[in-house]
């Protein structure tokens, strides 16, 4: 399991969003990692892409309008840190769409999607934390 | 080569370890080396352009790359496939981008290019007459490599 409980940033809808994004994700890595042939699992593959392409997008808004409710000073950084992600997302998609699922580029995908939703997670949302604690965690 | 470009990939490493893999590395004696060489299984190359223009590559034993995917994921992982492959190009290509906004401080503005991963053989680069540093970097689960060239 990914999930760490120093990865909450103490506001409740972001934590239960970002805990169902860190279980969506390591179902998934368990899922192309597991024994299964290929073709078995590609059912469950295609279902994960569409769920992380829509779950993202809702999680990044709700995020960005809670970052502004709180006049969050790093929000732009934040915003252009989502951008690159859903761009990455993007690109991935369109290689599945005009290639097909081929098993190399969804390895390829999972490790990079899993390595970059640690890393902004345990590290730039936990600044929203932070600066939230700052204002006596009053908003 | 000056010292601020060591140190600031040296913090970069060592925060985005922190984060990722609840590990500190310590830094071993810099080395001055002649060409960009490795002997261990895994190498992020990335190539750096801008104010300062060279190649970063790190270099990992094979069973603490393994160690570090599992620490991350959760799974037990027992060859450097593209998924560890992937998630290890995207560790080096994070401590690289936080180390140039480390040095933006210093007033030097530089990109990183996408990262070049090798997994096995590492054909060596010569440097020509210049010379690159190396910073071994010693963990509880391995010791790492990050070969530095950089220029103005």
């Amino acid at each position: 399991m990914m999930w760490k409980s120093k990865y909450k940033i103490g506001v409740d809808l972001i934590d239960q969003q970002h805990e169902e994004l860190f279980r969506r994700v390591s179902n998934f890595t368990q899922t192309i990692r597991n024994e299964e042939n290929w073709e078995a699992k590609l059912d469950k593959v295609k279902e994960t892409m569409v769920f992380m392409k829509d779950y993202v997008i809702t999680h990044f808004d709700e995020e960005e309008a809670y970052q502004a409710k709180i006049d969050y000073p790093d929000i732009e950084k934040h915003k252009e840190a989502h951008a690159q992600f859903k761009e990455a997302v993007n690109e991935y998609v369109k290689i599945f769409e005009e290639e097909g699922f081929n098993e190399h580029k969804i390895q390829e995908f999972g490790g990079k999607l899993m390595t970059w939703l640690i890393m902004h997670v345990g590290n730039m949302d936990q600044k929203i934390g932070e600066y939230m604690k700052s204002k006596g965690g009053q908003v | 080569m000056k010292s601020e470009y060591v140190n600031s990939i040296y913090k970069a490493a060592k925060h985005v370890f922190q984060l990722l893999v609840d590990i500190e590395p310590q830094r071993g004696d810099l080395k001055v080396v002649e060409d960009f060489a490795s002997n261990k299984d895994a190498n992020v190359e990335l190539g750096v352009k801008g104010d300062l223009k060279g190649k970063i590559l790190f270099s990992f034993p094979k069973n603490m790359t393994l160690e570090m995917v599992k620490i991350m994921s959760g799974m037990e992982m027992d060859k450097i496939d593209n998924f560890a492959s992937s998630a290890l190009g995207e560790i080096a290509n994070i401590i690289g981008g936080n180390a140039l906004s480390l040095l933006a401080q210093y007033n030097y503005s530089c990109d990183i290019e996408p990262p070049q991963i090798f997994v096995g053989d590492y054909k060596s680069i010569s440097v020509g007459n210049e010379k690159a540093l190396l910073l071994p970097l010693l963990t509880p689960i391995g010791e790492f490599d990050i070969t530095i060239f950089l220029k103005e």
